[in-house]
């Protein structure tokens, strides 16, 4: 039960009489509090209390701020802002806004001053004591550094990532290239080799770089293909072994590609002594001589 | 000694004593004194934030932290004895709510607030600085100018925050500026240094939301002018969350309950129906057979593979085609 005061049961007395009570239980209901707003009282305070200073000394301004340069450019001009709702918990929007006031308030307020003949330049040769120290400064520059020494690493970081994957890439290619080439001339200078093609157009396709290589290949065209190639081929080569042919025909008899000079005169020392003399021992009696002689 | 404008360290070792150069081209007319202090109990960063103030304002003065037994009006006397006419009061409460009064201290209206985010000065991402005393500009939002007590209130930052001309301790220059704008029902307070003259701007610091709780026609007392109704005290705040916390939790213990005590609920028939127990015919009474051997194991795998092979005898039957 709410705790009935003696004038509150007085008041309930008369609104009984005056038959303004209805049946039921009558609670009082507590007015909701109304906040203060001595409207005339702020207006007279604000006159009693006002200096009428000239604007010299007290340098404020009014303004709204300016007009988002960016924001009209990419079209985003935000009508809210543009009547002064600022949305206070975009932290980027609003203390762009801050900014943008202060903005304006300099560009109003730089030529009054100048009008008025106070500088706002200060001279480089002007020392005197700064709000922050230069110590603190220094740490701020240091900061300001090391982020955007952070940001570049990063940046070239994935710069060289990207390039490694390229590089990869370009050298996969170039590999894949090489091998191509080098299987089309192959298959060119064999061609060449069993007389397919009597063409040396295969030669002109890197001559740039391959000057050399030509001189050693133009003698292998004249050689022709190996003895043992050769020999292959007359056995397996152009449908194999001729059952019952001749040999010892005039052709056959005739053809002197067999003869090698130096076997022939038994010159071709070199396959056939061993390599030289490798230090050769003596025989057991030339070393009993040798022995004696000592 | 350095320039601070653009991002140069330069230091002259000839002219290493300080100068602060007054400008007495005129006469320090405008006689403002602020009186900068706090109550005890102020943590590290209200310390600062008022060190800065100090360092912003060179027409402040600083006063030893008053004891909090003494009531407020105390204030007037020391500011009546440190010859100040404005006063920026610090309340710390709960080492976690600060309050400011600003006041015109004589006769004149007093405000009080609530300050919420402070950052100070020496904060690594602020940027800009400023000489030391130079003269502020001051910027409000058109907003001030609206409603009465924005407009007392902008009045009375005018005269607390800017530094009067031909002061002793200011520089002749003015190099940065100070805005206060209103969002979100709270006052911005920000400090932002020119750069070049198309106004570009960088930030010095220090910063903070005023939330205005109320305005006094008097200096730390009388009748109140003006209340915020959007104004909710911290305590409030913190109750009203901890509140809706001990909702949530009442509801869900409740539902809990409610779903328990469901369960343990007699279920009752609804509606009896008196023809249910026509068709009941209890069973009859068989002779109790006792069993003295163990019962055979049941075919149940034979009959599997039985049917197993009988799967596969109609398959093949059907595969030959005689089904």
């Amino acid at each position: 039960l709410p705790s009935l005061s003696l004038s509150f049961l007085i008041q309930l007395q008369e609104a009984f009489s005056k038959g303004l009570l209805k049946p039921g239980l009558n609670v009082p209901l507590e007015e909701p509090k109304k906040a203060v707003n001595n409207i005339e009282g702020l207006k007279m305070c604000l006159a009693e209390f006002k200096k009428n200073l000239p604007w010299v000394e007290r340098l404020d301004l009014t303004n709204h701020p300016a007009v988002d340069v960016l924001a009209k450019i990419e079209g985003t001009l935000n009508k809210k802002q543009s009547s002064g709702e600022i949305d206070a918990e975009d932290d980027f929007q609003r203390e762009m806004y801050f900014y943008r006031q202060a903005q304006a308030t300099v560009l109003e307020a730089l030529p009054k001053l100048k009008k008025l003949q106070i500088p706002t330049k200060r001279p480089d040769d002007y020392f005197a004591e700064m709000a922050k120290t230069d110590q603190h400064m220094q740490k701020v520059r240091k900061k300001l550094m090391q982020k955007q020494m952070a940001i570049e690493k990063s940046e070239k970081a994935k710069k060289l990532r990207e390039q490694r994957k390229f590089g990869k890439k370009v050298q996969v290619e170039v590999l894949q290239k090489r091998q191509k080439a080098k299987k089309a001339m192959m298959t060119a200078v064999k061609k060449y080799q069993k007389g397919m093609t009597d063409k040396l157009d295969f030669l002109e396709g890197d001559q740039e770089g391959k000057k050399g290589s030509t001189a050693s290949k133009s003698q292998m065209s004249k050689k022709g293909p190996n003895a043992k190639r050769k020999y292959k081929d007359q056995k397996f080569g152009f449908g194999g072994k001729k059952k019952g042919s001749k040999w010892n025909t005039k052709e056959s008899f005739n053809d002197v590609s067999g003869f090698r000079a130096k076997t022939a005169h038994g010159k071709g020392g070199k396959k056939f002594n061993k390599g030289g003399k490798k230090n050769k021992r003596p025989g057991k009696e030339t070393r009993r001589k040798m022995k004696a002689r000592k | 000694v350095t320039i601070a404008n653009d991002l140069l360290l330069f230091f002259d070792q000839e002219n290493v004593s300080l100068l602060v150069l007054p400008d007495l081209s005129g006469k320090w007319k405008n006689k403002e004194r602020v009186l900068v202090f706090s109550s005890r109990g102020i943590n590290f960063r209200t310390r600062h934030l008022m060190q800065d103030l100090k360092t912003m304002m060179p027409h402040s003065k600083a006063d030893t932290k008053m004891d909090r037994k003494d009531k407020l009006f105390v204030v007037n006397e020391v500011c009546e004895i440190k010859n100040c006419n404005k006063c920026i009061f610090f309340e710390a409460k709960k080492n976690m709510d600060l309050y400011m009064w600003v006041s015109n201290v004589p006769h004149g209206p007093s405000a009080k607030f609530l300050v919420q985010n402070v950052h100070t000065l020496a904060e690594l991402k602020m940027t800009g600085n400023c000489l030391k005393g130079s003269r502020p500009l001051l910027s409000f939002d058109p907003k001030f100018d609206k409603e009465p007590h924005y407009a007392l209130l902008k009045e009375l930052f005018t005269q607390t925050f800017s530094t009067p001309q031909y002061h002793p301790k200011s520089q002749p220059f003015v190099d940065h500026v100070l805005t206060f704008t209103i969002a979100d029902k709270r006052i911005w307070f920000r400090n932002y240094q020119i750069i070049e003259e198309d106004a570009s701007l960088v930030e010095i610091g220090p910063r903070f939301v005023l939330n205005l709780i109320k305005i006094f026609q008097g200096s730390f007392g009388g009748p109140t002018l003006y209340e915020n109704p959007h104004f909710q005290s911290p305590n409030m705040c913190r109750r009203l969350m901890r509140m809706e916390k001990a909702a949530r939790q009442k509801e869900r213990q409740m539902v809990k309950e409610i779903r328990l005590e469901k369960r343990k609920e007699v279920k009752e028939v609804l509606t009896e129906d008196v023809t249910d127990d026509v068709f009941v015919t209890p069973a009859e009474e068989k002779p109790k057979e006792v069993e003295h051997e163990a019962p055979r194991p049941s075919k149940s795998k034979k009959k599997k593979k039985l049917k197993l092979t009988e799967l596969k005898k109609r398959t093949l039957l059907k595969r030959k085609g005689l089904r």
